[in-house]
């Protein structure tokens, strides 16, 4: 499952459509503590969480995620939508709280 | 306004005319609209009160090599002292007198979030030595003159050339990867969360679009973005320097203090002296150095109470050197 098609799946609104948005995802880190995100050493990450913050597109960045899904309806800065667009990450917002958002994208990839 | 002096002017341009007319080099415009005044000011102030004497503030200008003290009290700013109240207190007769009576109050202030082309145009206008900082709040934050702004000026063209000549470099080396030579140098602010990671992302990007093995560059990464956020987070400011020569990429940490008090500590999992504010931003956990440690091939900490810290990290690049360990 792409970036893209989780955003659906979510009814999620894409933000912003970064250089990975085609790319199927192949982990999945729900996390709002960035510190925690990096030690994670799996590739192709989908990352969950409901800061809205820049440094969660650059850590983002750092560990090359395929795509950040903020949630809980959380309202993006400006400068969180400028950072993603310079980094080239997808960026998409959820209404769904988190607990809610990683089940449906559980679901979509099939998980049992 | 009430805690301000008198001719408060914060974000009043001054005659600017023909400021723009200069033929700078683009890079040089572009880089006096990036840097903010906070970027350049100094912030460690030495302050003095109303009640104090001119005679204290000539022995404070004289053993901190300063030529004006602010005149504070609870956070109020109320004045200004300069070399030039201490000549005429001293030609007068007064200098035994407080700075309550003599003390500049009629000033212009800069706010810390204007660009540094705005106090450029004030030193240029208005011909004083130096302006007192204020911030949002309008709480004194920092004092500027033209030696700080030369500084900040002269490491910015400093890793600029540094980026210009890494890119030539690389550009050059292609074929040899593992053996180019890159140094780049990046400032880093206390608490300035709006830039905290763009060294660590710039790092990212060069890496990535030369090819360099994506698990590598991922080290780099990590451990370039949790240094510079450990400056941004722990320490009073300073510098993330990354060198890459010889299939070794070398991330350096180097600070201004505080200083660690207990090494080991520092080093454990899930030990951190962040509040809650930090925790805001996604991190304080206490496993910044603990990650960088994990990805590195070489770590190296040293800390002084009260002079700074130094982290260097080392990752191999070159499989080969590992084998060599």
């Amino acid at each position: 499952m792409t970036v893209l098609e989780a955003a659906r799946r979510l009814n999620a609104e894409v933000i912003v459509e970064g250089d990975a948005i085609a790319n199927p995802i192949r982990h999945v880190v729900a996390s709002d503590l960035m510190s925690d995100v990096l030690l994670v050493d799996e590739e192709d990450i989908l990352l969950l969480t409901s800061l809205a913050s820049d440094q969660v597109l650059r850590t983002a960045h750092i560990i090359s995620a395929v795509g950040v899904i903020v949630v809980n309806g959380k309202s993006l800065p400006n400068s969180m939508v400028q950072v993603a667009r310079d980094l080239g990450i997808t960026l998409i917002k959820s209404d769904k709280n988190k607990y809610d958002a990683c089940i449906a994208v559980h679901e979509a990839l099939g998980c049992p | 306004m009430s805690n301000l002096p008198e001719s408060y002017a914060p974000g009043h341009e001054p005659n600017s005319e023909n400021a723009e007319q200069h033929a700078e080099p683009l890079v040089l415009i572009e880089m006096i609209q990036r840097l903010k005044v906070r970027d350049v000011m100094t912030s460690k102030l030495v302050t003095v009160e109303r009640a104090s004497t001119l005679r204290q503030v000539q022995s404070l200008m004289k053993a901190k090599r300063i030529s004006g003290v602010p005149v504070e009290e609870g956070g109020r700013f109320l004045g200004l002292v300069t070399i030039n109240d201490i000549l005429r207190a001293l030609e007068g007769g007064y200098i035994d007198e407080t700075c309550q009576k003599h003390m500049s109050t009629k000033l212009v202030v800069l706010e810390d979030d204007m660009p540094l082309s705005f106090a450029l145009r004030y030193f240029e206008n208005y011909h004083y030595g130096r302006f007192p900082v204020i911030n949002r709040e309008q709480k004194l934050v920092g004092i500027i003159c033209q030696r700080d702004i030369n500084r900040a000026l002269l490491l910015e063209l400093a890793n600029e050339l540094n980026r210009i000549e890494s890119e030539w470099v690389l550009s050059k080396a292609t074929d040899q990867p593992f053996n180019l030579y890159v140094l780049r140098e990046f400032p880093v602010s206390k608490y300035d969360f709006e830039n905290a990671g763009k060294a660590a992302n710039t790092v990212k990007q060069i890496l990535k679009e030369k090819n360099f093995p994506p698990k590598v560059i991922r080290r780099i990464a990590v451990a370039a973005y949790e240094l510079e956020i450990n400056l941004c987070v722990h320490s009073d400011g300073g510098s993330l320097s990354w060198q890459l020569s010889n299939g070794r990429a070398e991330i350096i940490a180097t600070d201004s203090g505080p200083g660690i008090p207990d090494l080991e500590w520092a080093c454990k999992d899930g030990n951190s002296t962040a509040n809650e504010w930090i925790r805001s931003f996604g991190f304080g956990a206490g496993m910044g150095l603990v990650n960088v440690k994990r990805v590195a091939d070489e770590f190296e900490i040293e800390s002084t109470i009260g002079v700074g810290t130094r982290v260097k990290a080392v990752i191999y690049i070159d499989s080969k050197l590992k084998t060599e360990v």
